[in-house]
């Protein structure tokens, strides 16, 4: 990220009744400040799905307290952050000491992986499944948001900061 | 939220009249789909062109519900999708699972020849 990057900071109150409302101001804050060399539709699109998995994760799980949106883009990447000081992701203390990557959940469309980079620091990643294993339609799996996200960003991490007892989620994508 | 405008000897037409659909809403919108699907016993053919905001929590409703319709042996059929909307359907393969179509007279029409 240059230093020229534009930066904002939105709070998220957690209700459900605003979730459109701040997806409506985020996405208009990217759309007019989306460099001119790349395709805004294809930006917004997935800024839309992120920023509203984001949201719906804020409301299912931040608690009480707001949780607060960091939004940067220059002319070559959009970083949006979202922190709050709900619990930690369950996955932060089911770290295999032999093996850094867990599939976190699988069907025959998709599959989906956590990548510890440390120990409190995962980064997401999904691979298509195998449509030739669709045994039964009941396989396939109901909560999709961390996919979404996985799938809509060149980048998706999520932190654990002990000090600040913070769970910061982070999403980029390169233009 | 969800009301029958068409019925046919093997399906039903039903409109989503919400323009969102998210956490707040998906429990209630399953539970009006299965009730539905346990009304009329036939094909649902869901018309979701007045939707323009939906989440993962409404996609997992949608899932679970097609999973009931297929436990009845029957389907849940989608039409009207905003191009935006059939892209985040696309974008985790639900499209695999769900059959899609732009109109409701064109899923009739698919429906009729099952």
């Amino acid at each position: 990220m240059q230093s020229s990057a534009e930066k904002m900071v939105f709070n998220f109150d957690n209700s459900a009744e605003k979730l459109v409302s701040s997806l409506e101001y985020m996405l208009g804050y990217i759309a007019e400040r989306t460099p001119a060399h790349v395709d805004p539709e294809d930006i917004l699109f997935r800024s839309k799905v992120i920023i509203t998995e984001l949201l719906t994760n804020g409301i299912k799980h931040a608690g009480k307290d707001h949780t607060r949106f960091d939004i940067e883009i220059d002319n070559e990447l959009l970083v949006i952050r979202k922190t709050d000081s709900g619990s930690p992701l369950y996955l932060v203390n089911s770290r295999q000491t032999a093996e850094d990557k867990k599939l976190i959940s699988a069907d025959p469309l998709n599959s989906l992986f956590a990548i510890w980079e440390s120990d409190n620091h995962i980064r997401f990643a999904s691979e298509e499944g195998s449509l030739d294993d669709f045994l039964s339609f009941e396989q396939v799996m109901e909560h999709f948001g961390i996919l979404i996200i996985t799938r809509s960003a060149d980048e998706f991490t999520y932190t654990w900061d002990k000090e600040t007892s913070s769970n910061i989620f982070r999403v980029q994508i390169k233009f | 939220m969800i009301q029958v405008s068409n019925e046919g000897p093997k399906f039903v037409v039903a409109d989503v009249t919400i323009t969102e659909a998210n956490l707040s809403n998906s429990d209630q919108f399953k539970a009006e789909l299965v009730s539905l699907l346990d009304q009329h016993k036939k094909i649902i053919i869901l018309d979701l062109q007045e939707l323009k905001y939906v989440d993962s929590a409404f996609l997992g409703a949608l899932v679970s519900a097609l999973k009931y319709a297929i436990s009845q042996k029957l389907d849940i059929v989608l039409v009207g999708l905003r191009n935006d909307i059939r892209d985040l359907i696309k974008l985790i393969r639900l499209d695999k699972v769900f059959k899609i179509y732009n109109y409701p007279e064109e899923a009739q029409f698919a429906v009729n020849k099952f």
